[in-house]
């Protein structure tokens, strides 16, 4: 039996009663902002095999992208079990933290950083990185002077060579002119792909699921609608759209 | 608290890497680059020096050093409070994509303005030098005296970076606090003279930014013991800020990207 990557149990993520107040308006109106409540995760729970892609699908509003920044850490649950097993988990993003007054180079190593690793496991990176990009000598060269897709070529390299156990992807990725999409493309094929990788993939491309996602996850209103098998969650994921 | 000291450990890193690259982003559209790190002080030093000298009767011993010392103190820590409170909101790109303990972030800001600080505490030194002032035992007091004031700084800018995420007017608030914390602290002048005896004497004790300046300018320059009772009052609120606005900082962190 495949052994458990990612148990989730009961989890209730909502955004009541959490919103910012004014000092002005307490001091006018004597009481704060009223937030209305919003129930985004409504006790969830499901279990994902060590290398599994799970695809998640669901209409806007439905709770996809709270799962994995929650799943990510990024966001907190109210209650329920998120347990990862002790992996190492990434949320893919482009462009995290770009400092544009500094050279891409510098740029790879301050991303590199801030997703956890060291400056040893980035040094070992840059030349791959560097490659895929195709900046050639932009790289040196401050962000700044960058074009919106040498920015995005910058940003997917940087993502593309992470390689955590559990990768959660908000979209499919793929960036640039009409060579870099495909070779981007291919690339995060590749990242997926990799037997020992635990991939959550939300996505509202039926072809995109089809094509990658060995089970599928439907959530409708913060609950699951249907988990299983590609083909039958999707089938009916469409009949009912 | 251990979640704290292995954070630090895990992000030393990036704090560093990042500190390095916001002074680079600072000085890369000059022609001078890194000497206006020296050049800005320098000069706000000789405009000081000449507005005091030309327009104040005050009798200060080492006025330019006197007054250089409370602007490096006050700039440190008006500098770090200010940014503090829209420091996670300024950094929305990267805490709604990734996890990352939010007093990284502050870290970062602290070393940043820990540098510029200690280029302006050169510059105190060479003052000290040109003026002569007499080398003395009391002078290694300004250590602890500093180490105070920088939990003290960074006790009370977690609590700010904090509250500064779900009050969204707190950046109005803390600047008006701010002006009376500047006013009331003597950062221009000696408040023992300036102010009537008895409210000189409480500013000194109860506004922590005062007293920092009063004990630096009394161990640097003037050979004296800074106040230890007060010292040791004001140390014990910075610990407890500290480690309130770390246990706060962690529990809320992951609630702060659903507000902003």
């Amino acid at each position: 039996m495949l052994e458990t990557a990612i148990h989730i149990e009961n989890l209730h993520v909502s955004y009541k009663e959490i919103g910012s107040y004014s000092i002005k308006r307490m001091l006018l109106h004597g009481k704060k902002k009223q937030e209305k409540a919003f129930h985004a995760l409504k006790g969830i729970s499901f279990d994902v095999p060590q290398g599994e892609i799970l695809g998640i699908i669901g209409k806007n509003g439905s709770g996809k992208s709270t799962l994995l920044n929650t799943v990510g850490g990024v966001f907190s649950a109210d209650s329920g079990v998120i347990d990862l097993g002790g992996r190492r988990v990434s949320l893919l993003s482009i462009g995290v933290g770009f400092q544009k007054n500094i050279s891409g180079r510098e740029n790879i190593m301050l991303n590199g950083l801030l997703l956890g690793f060291t400056e040893q496991q980035i040094r070992e990176k840059l030349p791959e990185i560097i490659e895929f990009s195709e900046l050639g000598e932009f790289i040196d060269k401050p962000v700044k002077t960058y074009s919106k897709g040498m920015y995005s070529k910058l940003a997917f390299s940087i993502t593309a060579f992470l390689e955590t156990d559990i990768i959660l992807i908000d979209e499919i990725l793929s960036v640039g002119d009409e060579h870099f999409k495909k070779k981007s493309a291919k690339k995060m094929k590749e990242l997926i792909s990799d037997e020992n990788r635990t991939v959550l993939i939300v996505s509202h491309s039926i072809s995109t699921l089809q094509q990658l996602c060995t089970r599928v996850l439907w959530l409708h209103d913060g609950t699951i609608k249907m988990l299983g098998d590609t083909k039958e969650v999707l089938a009916a994921y469409q009949q009912f759209m | 608290m251990n979640r704290f000291f292995s954070d630090i450990k895990k992000y030393a890193s990036y704090i560093r890497y990042a500190t390095k690259s916001d002074l680079q982003a600072e000085v890369a559209n000059s022609y001078l680059n890194w000497l206006w790190w020296i050049l800005e002080p320098l000069c706000f030093m000789g405009i000081y020096a000449f507005i005091f000298s030309m327009f104040s009767s005050s009798k200060v011993a080492y006025l330019t050093a006197f007054i250089f010392l409370g602007i490096t103190i006050w700039e440190f820590f008006n500098k770090l409070l200010t940014v503090s409170v829209n420091l996670v909101r300024s950094n929305k790109p990267i805490v709604s994509k990734i996890y990352l303990p939010k007093y990284v972030l502050l870290l970062e800001k602290m070393l940043l303005n820990g540098f510029k600080t200690a280029i302006n505490f050169a510059i105190v030194i060479l003052l000290m030098v040109i003026y002569r002032v007499p080398l003395t035992l009391q002078m290694l007091w300004a250590l602890p005296v500093l180490l105070s004031f920088i939990i003290f700084t960074f006790g009370i800018c977690t609590i700010f970076l904090h509250f500064g995420v779900y009050v969204e007017d707190l950046n109005n608030a803390t600047k008006i606090g701010l002006r009376l914390v500047f006013y009331t602290a003597g950062v221009f002048y000696n408040l023992s003279d300036k102010v009537a005896s008895s409210v000189g004497y409480w500013l000194l004790r109860l506004n922590p930014i005062a007293m920092y300046i009063n004990d630096m300018r009394n161990t640097l320059l003037y050979g004296e013991a800074p106040n230890f009772l007060w010292l040791g009052l004001w140390t014990a609120v910075g610990i407890v800020l500290s480690i309130g606005g770390i246990l706060m900082v962690q529990k809320n962190e992951n609630n702060y990207v659903k507000v902003l």
